[in-house]
């Protein structure tokens, strides 16, 4: 099965979960499809500036990455649904991000 | 108290439209006096800062001692020979070039907004006039002030103005989206008048030049447990006031229920909010080197984010917005940078984007005016309707996308260069990828609203778009192209404040 086949029956079991009878349309699927390329290529170009801490790390978090996004893709699909205008979803992000950074600004501000 | 005539200009920038404000929500349902004062003062908005001349206004207080005789002569050495001769005991705004051209463009986009506002309906409101000038001199305040809880109080303003804006907007879900936005800004506002607080308490200051020069100074521990949460803290409310992750999500929707002119307004806002924030954040905590990696990752995170959902939506509002959230960036990546060429490059894709994003939205709007339908896959055929404002909208789509010989083009040029001289060039191949997928999503709605065949059962009004709004189309072309071929107008003016900053 390709990534484009994948990448639909995805996004219509995510559509059958909120019980939506929208038909996936070619547009629709690509847009997915360029968004899905986008955010794997983004996140691994970003992993190599890791070289700046250590170059090790930098190797072994891009292969860790390329294979996680072999393994998970589709991953858009699932990330449209979270990021979704639910009030409860945009509040546990938001704490989260509240917790991450007054911990990383503590810790990251004395160590990096 | 600084008594040049053109100083005085400084606080009339904000005060003017203040007052205006004031007054026109007094004054709804009288339609024609409504409409001549908008008019009036909608004029002056672009040209009082082209007036103005630079310098530095203090309120509620005096000059420091260092520069006032008169008040030192009759103190204590220990006073005046100390620190606190220095420090500033009012609120202070500073006007530099950097806030000239910045202001020039609020007030460029204001104008437009607020011509948009009165010509496109039959009665003009009184209210949505008072919420767009409140507005405009809140976010002239945020880009003038040098007193952060002052930023503070104004930023306040602009979130409830923002909340009006959306609620009088009578799109559908508008009270929904508004409350959210006030339910979120209620976490975030307390956490970013917490780090003010925890700064105050630190610093015994709320002058940004103050506080700079004590971190720098070692009137204060730079590494002080306090200061490092106070930092962390400002940082979330930026995060929130600018939209950046986590708040993209609900910043997009804000945009999304706002009129096309309210949204011009209202990006303009947080594209200030994240400027005038940002630098407060280098210029106070500019030292402690993680403040920049976390400008640069919370960057990236927006750009790749909002732009990855951009070109999975169908409501072109709702592109537009995550667009222009995942644009602000670029912005972050040039003052994460920390250099004087990343942060010149970062403050002109601001100054850009805010002109690009009022264009898109005016332009977009156009449709929304004809057809009352923002979902792109029930549109189609409008190139036949409106063909000069279809392509009014493609100059602009090419704009955003950095097509030279555009502005944006200068911009991101500027800004992969100094991604190359910063020696990150990863982060020049993102954002040229990012730009690439910018324009394809752009290209994606425009296909879909103007090339594509007209559906059956879309109903286009017939009514005329309003010149108005095709000249304020213009005007922004005009100024896209004019920083496009001339960057350097535009640079020279926002140099001076990037090199201070470093």
């Amino acid at each position: 099965m390709n990534i484009y086949d994948l990448i639909r029956r995805r996004m219509k079991e995510i559509q059958g979960e909120a019980q939506k009878e929208e038909p996936v349309s070619n547009i629709s699927t690509s847009s997915v499809l360029t968004a899905e390329i986008t955010l794997i290529s983004t996140i691994i170009l970003a992993a190599i500036m890791l070289r700046f801490l250590s170059m090790v790390l930098m190797i072994f978090v891009v292969l860790a990455l390329i294979f996680v996004a072999i393994m998970v893709m589709p991953v858009m699909p699932k990330l449209k649904r979270e990021q979704n205008d639910s009030l409860a979803s945009m509040m546990f992000y938001v704490v989260l991000a509240l917790g991450i950074i007054t911990i990383l600004f503590y810790w990251g501000n004395l160590n990096v | 108290m600084s008594l040049h005539p053109a100083n005085l200009l400084i606080p009339l920038m904000v005060i003017i439209p203040l007052t205006c404000a004031l007054l026109l929500n007094v004054l709804h349902g009288k339609d024609r006096t409504v409409k001549i004062i908008s008019v009036v003062v909608a004029l002056a908005l672009p040209v009082l800062p082209l007036l103005a001349g630079y310098g530095t206004q203090y309120f509620g207080g005096y000059v420091p001692l260092a520069q006032n005789s008169a008040i030192a002569s009759g103190l204590p050495t220990s006073i005046t020979g100390s620190a606190l001769s220095l420090f500033h005991p009012a609120i202070t705004y500073f006007f530099g070039s950097g806030q000239k051209l910045m202001l020039f463009i609020l007030g460029v986009v204001a104008l437009f907004s607020i011509f948009a506002s009165l010509y496109e309906v039959k009665r003009p409101s009184g209210v949505y006039t008072y919420l767009l000038f409140m507005l405009a001199a809140s976010i002239a305040a945020l880009i003038l002030t040098d007193d952060i809880f002052n930023l503070y109080v104004f930023f306040e303003i602009a979130a409830l103005t923002q909340v009006g804006i959306i609620l009088v907007s009578r799109v559908k879900g508008n009270y929904e989206t508004a409350l959210k936005y006030m339910i979120l800004g209620g976490i975030a506002s307390p956490m970013l008048l917490i780090g003010i607080a925890l700064l105050l308490g630190v610093t015994g200051n709320v002058n940004i030049t103050d506080i700079a020069y004590s971190i720098k100074t070692g009137l204060v521990n730079p590494n002080s447990s306090v200061l490092l949460m106070a930092c962390g803290l400002i940082t979330f409310g930026w995060l929130y006031g600018a939209g950046l992750p986590p708040f993209h999500s609900i910043k997009s929707a804000v945009y999304s229920k706002a009129l096309p002119n309210g949204a011009a307004m209202l990006q303009a806002f947080s594209v200030f909010m994240f400027v005038a924030l940002g630098i407060i954040i280098l210029r106070i905590f500019g030292y402690l080197p993680f403040t920049k990696v976390f400008i640069i990752g919370i960057s990236l995170l927006a750009m790749v984010l909002s732009i990855t959902m951009a070109i999975t939506q169908t409501d072109f509002k709702r592109i537009i917005a995550y667009l222009a959230v995942g644009e602000l960036g670029y912005i972050g990546i040039g003052l994460g940078l920390g250099t004087v060429a990343g942060i010149t490059a970062g403050l002109f894709q601001a100054v850009n984007e805010v002109v690009i994003t009022a264009f898109l939205f005016l332009g977009f709007g156009t449709v929304l005016y004809k057809t009352r339908q923002s979902d792109i896959r029930k549109l189609g055929g409008m190139m036949f309707e409106s063909p000069k404002s279809a392509f009014l909208v493609l100059l602009a789509g090419f704009a955003m996308a950095g097509v030279p010989p555009l502005n944006a083009f200068q911009s991101k040029l500027m800004l992969i260069q100094a991604t190359l001289k910063a020696g990150i060039p990863e982060l020049g191949v993102i954002m040229i990828l990012l730009s690439i997928v910018t324009f394809m999503t752009f290209m994606k709605a425009f296909y879909a609203i103007y090339l594509r065949s007209k559906p059956k059962d879309l109903k286009i009004l017939e009514k005329k778009i309003p010149r108005v709004t095709m000249v304020a189309m213009v005007a922004f072309l005009v100024i896209c192209i004019t920083f496009g071929v001339f960057p350097q107008l535009a640079i020279g003016y926002l140099q001076p404040l990037a090199a201070g900053l470093v």
